[in-house]
């Protein structure tokens, strides 16, 4: 009699299973005779408004619904035309004025002018959000002219010559859409946090950021697509599962067609898995160890120094599994201006006792801390290989795992910024101010100037290169800044890591280029064969 | 209590290690975007400040701002509620229906193999991390049998229409729309069964003991000798005594439950207030979590209003004093 509740039981189970697997559906799905691909990652998308939020996942999807004046493609990465055919600067490196193309068409069939255009910018300069630290320095919202319907021109203040490698970065909103969903004076704000006003590729279907995006191709889009038009998809949904675990279930059992965020020991595990291909690209993301230069025993040079020369480099790359390249310089070597600087620390015991001996603790016998982001496997276990190494100089290794937003509280002052401090930082373009700019004084307190670095003569030269229009002249003074912070040793430099995707065999089009954010992909030539 | 937890969740909230004003501007702000985030969520008065006015705006159902997205968090929470809601009741239901069956049979078969099977059982339930025990579930189901689906409320195919109940199973039901009620089945079946393991697992053991003593009492002897069928005996004078207890473990595993979902629907993807919760804090957002957490402590107290009620419906005598 006692067995019968049980048997019953595993048969209601078994009938509710039975009853609940027809409805498990796989990728990829078709609408009509064209299909659905489906993008899985870890990240949410609180905010779609492109003047006000961007990260990966964010701009990954602002990047599908709107366009800009021009566009980042391919690796290396090289800027190319987009909705402006052709551009000119001043002989001053004041003024650039760009040429629309005349075809190019809002979601609802409102043309993309000069006006739409001037308006964008302003929009971003005026909300003070998101990408507008990118220029508002340098560009006053009355110093950007409609000059004609296909003619906007921007005065800037003074020089700036990394002006063109931002401009693909500031989208171009439909004026007469956001001002129609106005709220009060909020610019559109409000409504475009889960609406879209753009001329992209793919117009927005369904959005919930927390959960999923479904995106719709746009079939006339005004810039032509890059497949055959048999070829082309539906539509792209972005589906957000946060745990790795089942984001590669997900995948081995084709609910999704790529994924992204998987570690070094995934991509190995998923290019044995049949029907899976794994993308392992050379990224831009470096990855390094940053002192507080500041406050703390790490405020001695020649501490920074002898930990520089004792760490176990070749642990970055066991931890990578071999997916990255050690850095040669603080510049990536996708940048522009990059230069393997001479005698860039690498593991040598005598050395690193040399500066320890010059140090204020020249016996060791001190304790550093060492702050990761929580929960992130790769950085706790460079921490371990940290500790490994600075045993040989008799220095303890306080490893701790801080979330993202403590950490960055932490480092906002030296007072609080930990000894050492992991980051990985993406450049948001091509330019080598936008790495150079990091070691500046004014970059004190954000999460990538979280060492306090101060050489007034390195800030200087920085300055100087943001506003030379000699690019040879230019390049010369990048140089000579990379070389000074390396001397300096204001981090432990790193390694550049891999970017890794795994996706199914039948998705085409996937292309790769080094500027984009970490799990960031160009939805626009992506289709599927089968 | 509401009032004890809204100053808890402020305090924490406020003495977290990070700048909100910072998080709202973004990676890369410099000082003026920071400050103007500052002033734009007023976190720029001082702390007394805006206590009150978190205070006098949660009197008027104003659950504040989120930092991350600048939504309104009392609308988000309505958004999200209902998926927390249908996984907790579904849980609830197993937990129940299978939870007080199988005490009684472990009572009624006491030190036999089945009250083994079942003690293993429910050490079992409450011992295993929901966290592991999902993963577990999603490697086996999903992964290996393809059973199942893996994580979220629905396939990402599938559009859902307008909520009647905002209870998936529910709304599919009085649509009459049985592919969409399968759908939502296959999707809420693994977490429903994570979220009700603890609880199934307490509501058996204190079931048990409860049926245990229930069957040694004297009413319970005097029924036999008068020769009121087994049937009877268990379930009309036995179990409702016993069930006492039981209601109390169940208002307390409601609570629990509501809690839980933070770490079931961070597994399942399931896009309730638990996922919110965490999304939120993870982006150290706190206006969300602490939004989440007075609802979780709402629950909380509604379920053991309702279980001192119901109370007096088993036992008159309860009712009379």
């Amino acid at each position: 009699m006692t067995d019968h509740p049980s048997r019953r039981g595993l048969l209601a189970g078994a009938a509710a299973l039975g009853l609940a697997a027809p409805g498990v559906s796989w990728a990829f799905e078709r609408d009509g005779n064209r299909k659905v691909l489906v993008f899985c990652g870890n990240q949410q998308v609180p905010v779609l408004d492109p003047h006000v939020r961007y990260d990966w996942s964010t701009r990954m999807i602002q990047q599908g619904v709107y366009d800009a004046l021009l566009k980042y493609e391919g690796d290396p990465p090289r800027i190319v035309p987009w909705l402006a055919e052709r551009h000119e600067v001043s002989a001053d490196g004041l003024a650039y004025t760009f040429h629309l193309v005349g075809n190019a068409k809002f979601h609802n069939g409102d043309p993309v002018d000069a006006e739409a255009v001037r308006f964008s910018f302003e929009r971003g300069l005026r909300l003070n959000a998101g990408i507008a630290w990118m220029l508002k320095d340098f560009l006053k919202p009355e110093n950007i002219v409609a000059v004609d319907a296909r003619t906007v021109r921007f005065t800037l203040d003074r020089p700036f010559a990394p002006f063109i490698s931002y401009v693909p970065w500031w989208y171009i909103v439909n004026p007469k859409q956001v001002m129609a969903n106005q709220d009060g004076n909020d610019l559109g704000r409000k409504w475009l946090t889960e609406n879209g006003a753009g001329s992209g590729p793919f117009r927005l279907r369904r959005f919930d950021g927390n959960a999923l995006i479904h995106l719709d191709a746009v079939p006339g889009y005004w810039k032509g697509w890059p497949m055959a038009d048999g070829e082309r998809v539906s539509g792209i949904i972005y589906r957000i599962i946060r745990e790795a675990a089942p984001r590669k279930a997900a995948l081995q059992r084709r609910e999704v067609d790529i994924i992204t965020n998987i570690t070094p020991d995934d991509a190995e595990q998923l290019a044995r898995v049949p029907g899976v291909v794994v993308e392992n690209h050379k990224g831009s993301t470096t990855f390094g160890i940053k002192f507080n230069c500041q406050q703390g025993p790490t405020a001695d040079i020649n501490l920074r120094k002898a930990i520089a020369y004792a760490f176990d480099y070749d642990s970055l790359l066991a931890v990578s599994n071999g997916a990255a390249v050690l850095m040669t310089s603080p510049f990536p070597a996708s940048m522009a201006g990059h230069i393997d600087v001479p005698g860039i620390p690498r593991k040598d015991l005598d050395k690193a006792r040399d500066f320890l001996k010059r140090s204020g603790t020249p016996n060791g016998g001190i304790e550093l801390e060492y702050v990761h982001v929580q929960g992130l496997e790769e950085a706790r276990r460079i921490g371990l290989a940290l500790l490994d190494s600075l045993r040989a100089l008799d220095i303890r290794v306080n490893i701790v795992g801080q979330p993202w937003p403590t950490m960055t509280s932490r480092g906002s002052k030296p007072e609080t910024a930990p000894n050492m401090m992991s980051i990985y930082v993406t450049p948001v373009g091509t330019d080598p101010d936008t790495v150079a700019y990091q070691y500046h004084r004014a970059s004190w307190g954000l999460y990538y100037g979280t060492a306090h670095y101060e050489n007034a003569e390195v800030s200087r030269w920085i300055d100087e290169a943001r506003g030379e229009t000699d690019n040879a002249k230019r390049m010369a003074l990048y140089a000579r800044i990379q070389t000074q912070i390396v001397a300096d040793q204001p981090e432990l430099f790193g390694m550049v890591a891999n970017r890794l995707w795994a996706r199914r065999d039948y998705v085409r089009g996937f292309a790769f280029s080094p500027v984009r954010f970490t799990g960031e992909i160009d939805l626009y030539p992506l289709w599927a064969v089968g | 209590m509401l009032f004890g937890l809204v100053c808890l969740t402020f305090v924490i909230a406020n003495v977290a290690p990070s700048d909100p004003a910072a998080l709202a501007a973004g990676p890369d702000a410099g000082r003026s975007q920071i400050e103007q985030a500052r002033r734009d969520y007023g976190l720029d008065k001082p702390l007394p400040e805006q206590f009150l006015r978190y205070v006098t705006d949660l009197a008027q159902g104003n659950f504040g701002r989120s930092i991350a997205t600048g939504r309104s968090v009392g609308t988000d929470l309505a958004r999200y509620f209902p998926a927390t809601l249908e996984l907790v009741i579904l849980a609830m239901l197993l937990g129940v229906l299978l939870g007080v069956p199988l005490g009684v049979i472990s009572a009624l078969r006491k030190d036999g193999p089945a009250d083994h099977a079942t003690r293993i059982f429910a050490v079992s339930g409450i011992a295993l991390p929901p966290f592991w025990f999902g993963l577990l579930l999603q490697l086996a189901f999903a992964t290996w049998m393809g059973l199942l689906p893996t994580s979220g409320r629905l396939s990402v195919f599938t559009e859902p229409s307008e909520p009647i109940t905002g209870l998936l199973l529910v709304d599919s039901l009085l649509r009459g729309n049985t592919a969409l009620f399968r759908e939502a089945l296959s999707h809420i079946i693994l977490p429903a069964i994570v979220l009700s393991l603890p609880c199934l697992a307490s509501i058996l053991r204190v079931n048990r003991s409860e049926m245990v003593e229930a069957l040694r009492m004297d009413y319970v002897v005097a029924a036999r000798a008068h020769g009121v069928t087994p049937w009877r005996i268990v379930m009309v004078h036995a179990l409702k005594n016993a069930m006492l207890p039981t209601l109390a473990i169940i208002g307390l595993r409601w609570g629990w439950m509501m809690s839980s979902t933070v770490l079931v629907e961070t597994v399942f993807d399931w896009p309730g207030i638990g996922l919110y919760a965490v999304s939120s804090a993870i982006a150290g957002d706190f206006k969300p979590v602490m939004g989440v957490t007075l609802i979780v402590g709402l629950n909380f107290m509604v379920a053991n209003l309702i279980v001192d009620l119901l109370y007096g419906v088993l036992d008159p005598r309860l009712r009379r004093a």
